[in-house]
């Protein structure tokens, strides 16, 4: 964007609130256009939120970040050269004498050091995105600019390790020097005069660039949840209803290898909790019996559902997405017909629809990023492996009828709920949990990390973590709540629950073990009705006859007439701290 | 020169929205409150991009008022036609 667009941006932001949400802009240099782009970036991922932004001062890269503090809720370091030492920037005539290349790497080493220790502290208090240098080195090095030196070497080992090391620390994200070097090629970043006179380095397409990356780190757009595959042309090369089974292909031998990446990069994604389903209009025999191919890089046990029929693709896709349970929002659909695409489409507006381009390796390759991209997230739990499985043992539990399983059925499940009240407030998938889940929600509410770990440092707070299996496998943690006791009454302000996990009777037992657990008579739900949590709406009016409103409370008593059957094993991890 | 003129204005009215619009050919460093040394950068950056010109930073310790900005644009515009 124009510098006259992103200041567009921020004027409107300005005009709509008055408490913007805050952010540290830790850096040695003056920030000029580059924090008038981050304010707008932050303005369009954050949907229309102001942000401000708070710098420190110029050239005092550690001493900035050491003096970060609770104000605000997250913090982007840009560290240049010249913040590592000021012989490697232009505004200082430190020399850059052959001799001196031992002394630099000592003084880098000291201040990556002393950043390093800030930067435990800024993590524990919130979100950080952080870069390395983006702008070249000065001709500091003694060999010609054509063969890396020592020096250079050293230099970038010193920088690499450090990120090794921060970006191991929870909250803190990088920012992808690959992607950089894509978008905005180094020669095209440094602005000589500008750092000279105005003490800004950044070409301001490179400011431009930088603060989208540096907004996308800080604050990376929820990751999409489920890819729908075409087969023929697409999972694999040919027509296998034409070709026949053996014949299909993915190899490079064959001139396939685009479609072996793409099955291999499908696979990488089921691995990591991405639902993977098929949409094929194919002979439903054939299309199994080729999916069954030993030599398939995905494995058809990471397909669920396989929809191969002659109806139209968006009769298949609507089936995918009530068995996965998940919006069309959320998912991405691969075909290699425009035609196919256009049609799911149509009937879900929402749904991102992309075009396998088989005869075009390169727009291959840039799909093959554009699905890491959009699935992309932190770090990969047990509970994302955990998903697909438990969709088909949900897809079970759905057979046997709309809404609760019956009792009996329920029963024979042999389930335990595990419930842990230890208040780990580095649990990510707890934190995940809130700030994804839509249907089972109790108000719909997202937290930033640091409302999330602030709210639990509260002396009476509780955070309660719900993770259940049963004969067809485990679900892992799927559900979170937080609160916290006030006198004799518990208060419940945060409640989610995985759509996994609906019609199981996990929610009764969790309040029957908070009832019992806690000695509260009465608890109250920071319950706010949304476009979305009829689940949670649906419960709440079984176990109350009270209408449904903000500040609901519910009575033990009323709880346990309404509430008898509780047909699971129940184990504890207590933290008798949590909620007592 | 009336079309310079009010692209420059719209300029100034997007780096100082506050300002009023009556104020806007008067304003100068001195008496525009928000007027600063980053406000200046960033004006400059846009007048730039309003008229497609490249202004050399050295230049900007001239370009201190409504007027100066004016004759510099006119002088940058009229010399590429």
């Amino acid at each position: 964007m124009t510098l006259t667009e992103a200041i567009k941006i921020t004027n409107r932001s300005a005009d709509d609130h008055e408490n913007p949400q805050r952010i540290h802009l830790v850096c040695g240099f003056t920030p000029l256009h580059l924090e008038t782009f981050l304010k707008a970036y932050g303005r369009l991922r954050s949907g229309g939120s102001g942000i401000s932004f708070i710098a420190g001062l110029y050239g005092d890269l550690a001493g900035n970040l050491e003096r970060a503090g609770r104000e605000a809720s997250a913090t982007i370091v840009v560290m240049e050269w010249a913040d590592l030492d000021p012989r490697l920037g232009v505004r200082d005539l430190g020399g850059w004498g052959a001799d001196l290349g031992p002394d630099i790497v000592t003084e880098v080493s000291g201040r990556l050091a002393r950043l390093e220790q800030a930067l435990i502290k800024t993590a524990e208090r919130g979100s950080v995105a952080i870069s390395g240098p983006t702008l070249p080195l000065p001709p500091v090095a003694h060999t010609p600019g054509t063969r890396a030196s020592s020096l250079d070497i050293h230099l970038s080992e010193m920088v690499a390790a450090f990120f090794s090391r921060v970006t191991g620390m929870s909250g803190v994200r990088a920012v992808s020097r690959q992607r950089l070097d894509e978008l905005s090629p180094l020669q095209d970043r440094f602005d000589l005069k500008m750092e000279l006179f105005a003490g800004f380095p950044y070409k301001q397409r490179h400011a431009d660039v930088f603060a989208g990356l540096l907004i996308d780190v800080l604050y990376p757009p929820a990751p999409k949840k489920g890819l729908i595959t075409d087969l023929d042309n697409t999972l694999w090369s040919g027509i296998v209803g034409e070709i026949g089974i053996t014949n299909v292909c993915w190899d490079l031998g064959r001139k396939a290898q685009v479609h072996g990446l793409y099955q291999q990069l499908v696979a990488a994604l089921a691995d990591s909790g991405v639902l993977v389903g098929v949409a094929s209009k194919n002979d439903a025999a054939v299309a199994g019996e080729a999916l069954r191919r030993t030599d398939m890089l995905i494995k058809e046990g990471s397909l669920f559902p396989v929809e191969v029929n002659w109806g139209p693709k968006s009769a298949s896709v609507e089936r995918i997405l009530k068995a996965w349970n998940v919006g069309s929002e959320s998912v991405v659909f691969v075909d290699d017909s425009p035609m196919e695409l256009a049609e799911v489409k149509a009937a879900f507006p929402q749904m991102e629809c992309l075009l396998f381009p088989a005869g075009d390796p390169e727009a291959v390759w840039k799909l093959l990023w554009q699905l890491r991209d959009l699935f992309g997230k932190d770090s990969i739990r047990e509970e994302d492996r955990l998903r697909s499985a438990s969709l088909r043992s949900a897809a079970v539990i759905g057979d046997v009828g709309e809404g609760e399983a019956p009792a009996d059925f329920l029963a024979g499940l042999n389930a335990s709920i595990t419930i842990d009240s230890r208040k780990d407030t580095a649990d990510e998938r707890a934190f995940e949990l809130i700030n994804k889940t839509n249907q089972f929600n109790l108000n719909g509410r997202r937290l930033t990390e640091a409302d999330w770990k602030s709210s639990l440092q509260q002396r009476a707070s509780f955070l309660v973590r719900v993770s259940y299996q049963d004969k067809f496998g485990p679900l892992g943690k799927i559900a979170v709540l937080t609160g916290a006791m006030d006198g004799g009454t518990m208060y419940v302000h945060s409640w989610v629950m995985s759509c996994r996990a609906f019609s199981r009777r996990i929610e009764h037992h969790t309040l029957d073990w908070l009832f019992r657990h806690s000695g509260a008579k009465t608890i109250g739900f920071d319950y706010t009705a949304t476009d979305r949590n009829m689940p949670l709406q649906e419960f709440f009016r079984g176990v109350t006859s009270d209408e449904l409103k903000p500040g609901l409370m519910l009575t033990e008593s009323e709880f346990r007439e309404k509430c008898a059957f509780l047909p699971h094993r129940v184990e504890e991890m207590a933290d008798t701290a949590a909620t007592g | 020169m009336e079309e310079i003129k009010s692209r420059l204005n719209r300029s100034f009215a997007t780096v100082f929205p506050h300002l009023a619009p009556e104020k806007i050919p008067g304003a100068n460093m001195d008496n525009a409150g928000s007027w600063d040394s980053v406000a200046h950068m960033t004006l400059l950056t846009v007048v730039d991009e309003e008229f497609g010109i490249e202004t050399d930073p050295e230049d900007a310790e001239n370009l201190t008022s409504w007027q100066a900005l004016f004759d510099h644009v006119s002088s940058r515009v009229s010399g590429a036609a």
